[in-house]
């Protein structure tokens, strides 16, 4: 029960969602120095969140999802990760939630080597993890209220946190009023922001996107965008693999950007090489 | 309020895949129902061949000429056997006692009455605690003094023999069926479940996602499994009461039936079958929708 309360994140974050012009609002540097959550399985202390280390990743010892990838996320920070169909940006995700193991290097986050990690403490990991998908990855026969609250209750909060949190999680994403709602009832913007909303109710210290604007109009998109920065801004490492050059043009973040399983750039700035060239993909 | 959840999850995945529960519900169903038209029949024969197996009586026949001390020291050893636990009991059946036991059986016991003098040797029915201990019995009597000379010991070797090799294949030949039977409906289960998991395999996906644990992810579905299991077990039981009151007690109480007649035959009692029945159906469900989610479960 006390847990909750010391998870600074859920009430900054409300607040910051409560304000208009959020970015006056910057919270406090990620708070990797509180007390350990149970179940926690992050290492405290600073370092990295995300650290690939000569990660190779074979499929069928042949094809290469990733070759040779050494990259490191600090916390706090807000990182996309783009670059064409096939150039590795799913193998980097799925090695991050240990979906997949990588063949040679290591994977650690918040500062645990994923490879040393034992598999019945790989949901512990997922929930440090909020992961949100292009295809949102809802229960379709569960309104908005219940595709959240699923999240808690998987993870053995009681009903009173989850009649408190999910609302709370909701009007965050701004879906206030829509809680009843199926998916197949709502557009796909709202979809996205309920899935959101899952990812972020369990407070995770990093949120991973993969195409979360893939299925969405230029506009809605830059509502999902937006929502992830503010989520960002209150600590919350973020992580987007994406190639909407628009987005992430109009967002001027640092861009790891991989082609044929390799780092061919990695930098702040736009989606391509020069920030004033928005032509094609070189 | 966790078990409340995974209840809620149990019924709202029965709900949802309906046909799917029906089919699992109906494999539990013939399964227990398999076991349960098995396991009574198997006892009533392992029974009957018991009190057959029971009845492997020595009969030591004493001889007309013997002395009353040799028959003292006869009955010293039979009482001897009887402390060591070798004889459950014997019983003396005197001369009289043996003819009148003749007359009962002869079909025109005035025959007898044409008999100068009682032919019949009195002798000691003896019973051996374990049928295997018969051997044991005619060893510490045989070349005895008392014994008489013509009849000497009289037991059906042969045919406790056979009795009991009936009685272990009997045995063996029944755990092997169940245990065959009990394999053949996990596995069953497990695979009307796994259509039900493959339905559900979206929702597992998020489950992971989301953090669950193995074990959380595990219980709505065992739980469901269990629901499917004991449904299937109440039917089958109702079925099993339907065919024991219709056919198999007009049957016992027809007067004709051998094997009732010998009155030592046992079977399971209903509330006991209907007791593990219930619990096999239960214990079906759960296991063979947990055998079958290790599967999906490996990640």
């Amino acid at each position: 029960m006390a847990r909750i309360e010391e998870q600074a994140p859920a009430f900054t974050l409300v607040e910051a969602a409560q304000q208009e012009h959020a970015d006056d609002l910057v919270v406090s540097p990620p708070v990797v120095s509180e007390k350990r959550r149970r179940g926690d399985i992050f290492r405290p202390g600073p370092g990295p969140m995300v650290d690939f280390k000569g990660v190779i990743k074979e499929y069928d010892g042949q094809h290469r999802g990733l070759n040779g990838v050494s990259v490191s996320i600090g916390t706090g920070e807000f990182v996309f990760l783009v670059g064409p169909s096939g150039s590795g940006k799913s193998t980097f995700i799925r090695l991050c939630i240990r979906e997949l193991r990588p063949t040679s290097g290591s994977v650690s986050i918040g500062g645990r080597d994923l490879g040393e990690l034992r598999k019945s403490k790989v949901p512990y990991l997922r929930r440090a993890i909020g992961c949100v998908f292009q295809d949102f990855r809802l229960l379709s026969d569960r309104t908005a209220i219940e595709n959240v609250a699923y999240a808690l209750q998987v993870t053995g909060h009681n009903k009173q946190e989850v009649r408190r949190r999910v609302p709370e999680m909701l009007s965050l994403v701004g879906l206030d009023g829509k809680g009843d709602r199926l998916p197949r009832e709502m557009s796909g913007g709202e979809q996205q922001r309920v899935s959101i909303a899952r990812a972020l109710v369990n407070h995770p210290r990093l949120l991973i996107a993969d195409e979360p604007t893939g299925n969405l109009d230029p506009e809605t998109s830059m509502g999902i965008m937006d929502l992830l920065l503010r989520i960002n801004r209150t600590g919350t490492t973020v992580l987007v693999a994406t190639h909407d050059m628009h987005t992430v043009d109009r967002m001027q973040m640092r861009v790891i950007r991989l082609d044929e399983g390799r780092i061919v750039r990695d930098a702040e700035g736009g989606y391509n090489e020069d920030p004033g060239d928005t032509g094609e993909i070189v | 309020m966790r078990l409340g959840m995974f209840f809620r999850e149990a019924l709202r995945s029965i709900r949802a895949n309906a046909a799917i529960s029906v089919a699992a519900t109906v494999t539990a169903l013939i399964a227990v129902f398999i076991l349960g038209a098995f396991i009574p029949s198997f006892m009533y024969v392992r029974s009957a061949v018991d009190a057959q197996t029971a009845k492997v009586d020595v009969d030591v026949y004493i001889s007309d000429t013997a002395s009353v001390v040799q028959v003292n020291k006869l009955t010293a050893k039979l009482d001897g056997l009887k402390a060591t636990g070798i004889v459950s009991d014997f019983t003396y059946v005197s001369k009289n006692d043996a003819l009148a036991q003749m007359r009962e059986r002869l079909r025109d016991p005035s025959v007898l009455d044409e008999l100068p003098t009682n032919p019949l040797p009195a002798k000691f029915n003896v019973q051996p605690a374990q049928p295997e201990n018969a051997n044991a019995v005619v060893a510490a009597v045989t070349n005895d003094p008392a014994l008489d000379p013509v009849e000497g010991i009289v037991y059906p070797q042969t045919t406790a023999d056979r009795l009991l090799t009936a009685a272990k294949f009997v045995q063996w030949g029944g755990f092997a069926l169940i245990g065959i039977l009990l394999v053949a409906a996990i596995l069953l289960i497990g695979n009307t479940i796994r259509l039900s998991i493959y339905a559900r395999r979206r929702e597992i996906e998020v489950m992971r996602l989301v953090g669950a644990t193995n074990s959380f992810i595990r219980w709505p579905f065992m739980i469901e499994g269990v629901i499917c299991g004991l449904a299937g077990a109440v039917v089958a039981v109702a079925m099993l009461w339907g065919i024991k009151l219709g056919v198999v007690d007009a049957w016992a109480s027809s007067a004709d039936t051998a094997l009732t007649k010998t009155g030592s035959t046992t079977t399971i009692s209903f509330p006991a079958l209907t007791l593990l029945l219930v619990v096999a159906g239960a214990v079906l469900g759960a296991v063979g929708s947990g055998i079958t989610l290790r599967r999906f479960l490996r990640i």
